[in-house]
């Protein structure tokens, strides 16, 4: 019992308290305890009243509750003051002193008693000197709620207790008489009546800490002194009236609040009542607790009906059972490994798995759950390993070995599987050497077609110079940097490099300048309309660059010389843009994925694949339009170009912003059903991808595409696409050799790795797209394998490109024959990629661009019909170019090995 | 009523007799006694339901008023309690699971028995709390808001606080005393027989007087400021109907 609480009753209760508290606590031993104590002092009774005797009684009988040191249930808070100022969550009202009329004597004895060191007061300035200055206190604005204006009380607030403002000026001088300060009470003297302020925010107590020195506004006074003034002024304002007038006691929830101020606890409320003392109260009986237990109760009868169904075979029942129970209890163990031993019975390895997983979560010790787990975990193993998927394999063995390492089956299965894995490896050791025994013999032909490749270059630029179109002053100030005279790649690199920067810069600058909703295709169709001799134009772009990269050079240069460039490539693409470059390594396994990936990414992470594709447009095809025919000589240039320098992306992206040829269509076409066939092939990883990618808005579709390119790239699926991409190649080459508009095919092949992937949200994207995916796709061929987070994570930054544009009529009957093969998601979005361009030839052959190893080399099958009639190559070149292509691609894939 | 919960009620909680009792006994005061232990009921079901303050006292209003109105030998008291719950869950926006409150009653009334299965005898009883509800609410006229004492004792205590040195009121626990005061006058029907803000000063004062706390003393005391039409004749007037719920509680447990 609280004996200090107690003598301060008895203190104003008197004796007859004493004695009945004696009666009725007799049996209390804390009681006795203080009795004595407490017996030794005399009280006097001071409040005398009629219903004393029953209070004393009521007193007396509950003073073990009243006076027990528990019975203060928590601390009150007194934080928040100045929310509580600015908010009012409670009504906050003038001091009750003012209504009472308290004597003025007693009130300002009052203010002495209670007022302490560290609170905050207002006073008025009435008198400076040159020692500071004083003030005439009128009412106390944090820790205490009194009325004080009237008491004439006088602070002296010392020139030291000012801070300085920094000058050398006269602290002093920035106060006048009249002004109204905040300060801190730094000293009190209660015998001498003398109290001095500080305006230094130290003189504060910790509490109080956030409050304001120095001189206030009048609007800034405390709420309860300016409502105190209401009252002095209005002798008709009562507490009740203020009460309900003010905006605080309206709040809902100010009972919660004000008990939160008050410290009394709403969750275990007191009671005076000794049935209701919070200790009569077991947890057990509370609501959340039973109702855990019922719901557990009703899910095991569920569980218990459903396996129940379960040994009767009907297996659709059973789930609905296991189902409901873990609706009503989820993370109900028994429900868990039931559903679980279900899947494992039909077949779901993986749901059951992950039943059992979350069953051990919660309850780590239940058998069954850890038996089960561990058989279809060897079971799924099993399945794995049928697949080829060693390693994953391996690692479910030995997640079953460390929940149970005496498990035999397990045991076995990783024993035989990590023989597997040894063989597997020497295997491909092997194959890798085979490889690059190959690679060398196929050089002395790749150099023979270059040759060959550039003796057509010049001859179509011959031709097209006469064609050129006007070249904008952007392009032509490039023009010296793209001749065909740079003898060293290095140079030429660095070249590109600048190009490419001023190329950015002035994308963005454009970018800048148009609205941020338009959808970059948009931009591209507008300012750069397409020419009436797209393909011309387009091989002129990859002419003039394959010169800027590989001419000087010749054919001497090689794979490696490629390879070189595509690095410094990606490198040039990293400075635009980190995300473009991430998006690299997904597509690495198959040239043509990766590209359709890259371009994805570039176009829709806004500023990247804009600037770039713009550039490509806007600077270099001008640039490549007047030099056009030195670029034609070298068709080898073209490739090589495409393999190191985005540019040819970019050319490609004009040709087809220019021109919508059919060559392009058509394989595009071409493109869409390899796109189909590699789709199904690689569901899984495709399913896995979209699941992931799903929530990423529109502009993710890209980052989609690619992380399917990455799950199905991984493991077996690289291998596959490489074998794959072999063949595709060499039938997709002989479109190439024929048409010179590879880049515009492999942007329609990256289109196609766009396409698996499809979403509707695509469609909105025009033909832009598949200039940046060729971008993509060389770099493809170096890139590194980096965290499918990042990629993804740059392709979800995009800006959303704008609807795109009406597609015009002829597209639409494309769009179905195109889309038939895919998932219907896709549809709208390809038709529209291609929209304009009107209907395209049936493509020709399934493989992609995908095939090519080096996303650089790969070129998805070129327009075979209608480009390579129009380019009139001849047609024994398609042999070469086949062959140039299975080198590259094999090239590429084996150091990915 | 011919509900299912009428059964379980009659059980009672041990050491409660729903009903009966000698003769001797007037049937107010029976009655009276009744309440008092449905309320507890109500109480004790809203600390074990987490249900603030507000909506406990809601409910205890809701069940006084509606027995103002009808016998206790129509409507079994216990159920018209659970009811109550329900409804002012609803009313006072803290709205509870019909399943949390046949459940936490269940087991008042069935000492450590295991939860209700979830089959008719569940059913029967939500329904049962369900129409009730209907019938309170039509009783009541559709007035089941109520100005409760709780916000004028807060507010008091505030200004209460400002008129004492803030270490004496640190050291005595007079908001939580006053409450637990608050709390337990609704075990009777004192709630609709005064105003709200005498209930609020008579349980401030009570808490005030049983800790001794002296108040300054100016023209008026601080409970007429408080309070402008309130007497000390009110005050004592409720705090003699609470100190007789306190002694009632001997009687009726």
């Amino acid at each position: 019992m609280d004996r200090d609480l107690l003598r301060q009753c008895l203190t104003h209760h008197g004796e007859s308290l004493f004695n009945t508290l004696q009666c009725e606590q007799t049996e209390n031993p804390d009681f006795q305890a203080v009795a004595s104590d407490l017996a030794k002092a005399t009280y006097e009774r001071r409040g005398a009243g009629e219903g004393c005797s029953l209070v004393e009684q009521f007193i007396a009988r509950k003073a073990d509750i009243l006076f027990c040191p528990t019975w203060r249930t928590a601390v009150p808070r007194e934080d928040e003051l100045e929310d509580e100022e600015a908010t009012e969550p409670y009504a906050i009202m003038p001091p009750a002193e003012l209504f009472m009329e308290v004597p003025f004597e007693e009130r300002r004895a009052m203010l002495y008693r209670d007022l302490e060191r560290g609170d905050a007061v207002v006073g008025r300035i009435n008198n400076i000197r040159e020692y500071g200055f004083f003030l005439t206190l009128l009412c106390a604005a944090g820790g205490l709620r009194r009325d004080i204006e009237d008491l004439e009380l006088s602070a002296l607030c010392h020139i030291k207790e000012i801070p300085s403002t920094g000058s050398h000026d006269d602290p002093l001088s920035y106060y006048q008489i009249g002004d109204l300060i905040r300060g801190g009470v730094k000293d009190l003297d209660r015998y001498q009546e003398k109290i001095t302020v500080s305006l230094l925010p130290a003189s504060l107590c910790p509490r109080l800490a956030h409050i304001k020195l120095g001189v206030v506004a009048r609007e800034e006074l405390p709420k309860h002194y300016s409502r105190g003034l209401r009252v002095a002024n209005d002798t008709r304002e009562t507490y009740e009236r203020i009460l309900r007038g003010c905006h605080g006691y309206h709040n809902p929830s100010v009972v919660e609040y004000l008990l939160g101020r008050a410290g009394v606890s709403d969750d275990r409320p007191p009671s005076l009542m000794r049935g209701l003392q919070s200790k009569h109260f077991h947890e057990e009986d509370f609501a959340t607790v039973i109702r855990k237990k019922q719901s557990a109760s009703w899910a095991l009868k569920c569980v218990r009906s459903g396996v129940d169904h379960f040994k009767h075979g009907r297996h659709v029942e059973a789930m609905n059972e296991y189902n409901k129970a873990l609706e009503i209890d989820t993370n109900n163990v028994e429900a868990l490994v039931a559903r679980g031993a279900l899947y494992a019975n039909k077949g779901g390895m993986m749901k059951a798995i992950s039943d059992f997983e979350l069953g051990l979560e919660t309850c780590p010790d239940h058998r069954n759950a850890k038996k089960y787990l561990c058989q279809t975990l060897v079971e799924r193993g099993k399945q794995l390993q049928e697949q080829e998927k060693f390693v994953t394999a391996e690692g479910l063995y030995r997640r079953a070995l460390s929940l149970d390492d005496s498990y035999p089956e397990a045991q076995a299965a990783l024993r035989r599987i990590t023989d597997t894995i040894q063989k597997s490896i020497r295997l491909r050791e092997e194959a890798t050497a085979k490889e690059t025994e190959k690679a060398k013999s196929g050089k002395t032909s790749a150099q023979k077609l270059r040759k060959i490749l550039k003796d057509e270059k010049r001859m179509k630029k011959k031709r097209k110079r006469s064609s050129s179109s006007s070249s904008s002053s952007s392009s032509s100030s490039e023009r010296p940097s793209l001749s065909p005279t740079s003898t060293t790649s290095s140079r030429r690199r660095s070249k590109k490099r600048r190009r490419k920067r001023g190329g950015s810069e002035r994308g963005s600058q454009r970018r800048r300048r148009r609205s941020s909703k338009r959808s970059e295709e948009e931009e591209e169709e507008e300012e750069y309309p397409a020419p009436p001799n797209t393909s011309a134009s387009f091989l002129y772009r990859q002419g003039f660059l394959g010169s800027g990269a590989g001419r000087g050079e010749g054919g001497e240069e090689g794979g490696e010389e490629e390879e070189e460039v595509v690095v410094d490539d990606r490198r040039i693409s990293q400075l635009y843009s980190l995300s473009a470059a991430s998006e690299d390594e997904g597509s690495e396994p198959r040239g043509g994925d990766g590209e359709g990936r890259r371009g994805r990414s570039f176009s829709s992470h806004g500023k990247g694949g804009r600037r770039r594709s713009r550039r490509g447009s806007s600077s270099e095809s001008s640039a490549a339009r007047e030099q056009g025919k030195a670029r034609r000589r070298s068709g080898e240039g073209r490739r090589r170009s495409r393999g190191r320098s985005r540019e040819e992306g970019r050319s490609s992206e004009e040709g087809r912003g220019r021109s919508r040829e059919e060559g392009r269509r058509r394989s595009r076409g071409r493109s869409s059903e390899e796109g189909r066939s590699r789709g199904r092939s690689r569901e899984e990883g495709r399913r896995r991808s979209r699941g992931r990618s799903s929530e990423e808005g529109r502009s993710s579709e890209e980052g989609r595409s690619s992380e399917e390119g990455r799950g199905r790239s991984r493991e077996e699926g690289r291998r596959r696409s490489r074998g794959r991409s072999r063949e595709e190649g060499r039938s997709s080459e002989e479109g190439r050799g024929r048409s010179r508009e590879e880049g515009r095919s492999r942007g329609r092949s990256r289109e196609d790795g766009r396409r698996r992937s499809t979403d509707e949200g695509r469609r909105r994207r025009k033909a832009s797209p598949s200039s940046v995916e060729s971008q993509r796709s060389r770099k493809s061929t170096v890139a590194a394998e980096r965290p499918p987070a990042c990629r993804r994570s740059s392709s979800g930054s995009l800006g959303q490109p704008a609807p795109p544009p009406a597609a015009p009529p002829p597209a639409a009957p494309r769009r179905t024959s195109l889309d038939g093969g895919r998932s219907q998601s896709r549809p709208g979005r390809g038709a529209e990629l291609r929209g304009g361009e009107g209907p395209r030839a049936p493509p020709p052959s399934t493989s992609t661009s995908s095939s090519n190893g080096q996303g650089g080399v790969a070129r998805p099958p070129q327009p075979a019909g209608g480009g390579a009639g129009k380019k009139g190559l001849p047609a024994n070149l398609m042999d070469i170019f086949n062959k140039i292509a299975k080198f590259e691609k094999e090239k590429g894939a084996g150091p990915r090995k | 009523m011919e509900d299912p919960s009428s059964r379980t009620a009659h059980d009672g909680p041990p050491g409660q007799v729903a009903r009966g009792g000698s003769d001797s006994e007037t049937d107010v005061t029976r009655e009276i006694k009744t309440h008092f232990r449905v309320c507890r009921f109500i109480m004790e079901s809203g600390v074990k339901l987490g249900m603030r303050s507000v909506p406990v006292a809601t409910a205890c209003e809701l069940y006084h008023r509606f027995f103002e109105c009808v016998s206790l030998r129509v409507y079994e008291p216990y159920l018209v309690a659970m009811s109550c719950v329900y409804l002012a869950g609803k009313v006072e926006e803290q709205h509870l699971r019909t399943r949390d409150i046949i459940n936490v009653s269940h087991r008042y009334f069935h000492n450590a028995s295991a939860p209700l299965e979830c089959d008719r005898e569940f059913w029967e009883l939500r329904d049962s709390v369900v129409q009730c509800e209907l019938l309170i609410l039509r009783q009541l006229d559709f007035h089941v808001s109520f100005r409760h004492p709780h916000k004028y004792l807060l507010h008091y205590l505030m200004s209460v606080k400002a008129l004492v040195n803030r270490h004496a009121w640190t050291r005595t626990p007079v908001a939580e005393t006053a409450w637990a005061l608050l709390r337990d006058c609704y075990h009777g029907v004192m709630c609709i027989h005064h105003a709200p803000q005498h209930i609020a000063i008579a349980t401030l004062y009570l808490a005030l007087n049983s800790y001794g706390v002296e108040m300054p003393v100016g023209e008026r005391e601080w409970w007429q400021v408080l309070c402008e039409d309130v007497t000390k004749e009110d005050i004592n007037a409720v705090i003699s109907d609470l100190l007789q719920l306190y002694d009632m509680e001997a009687k009726c447990v």
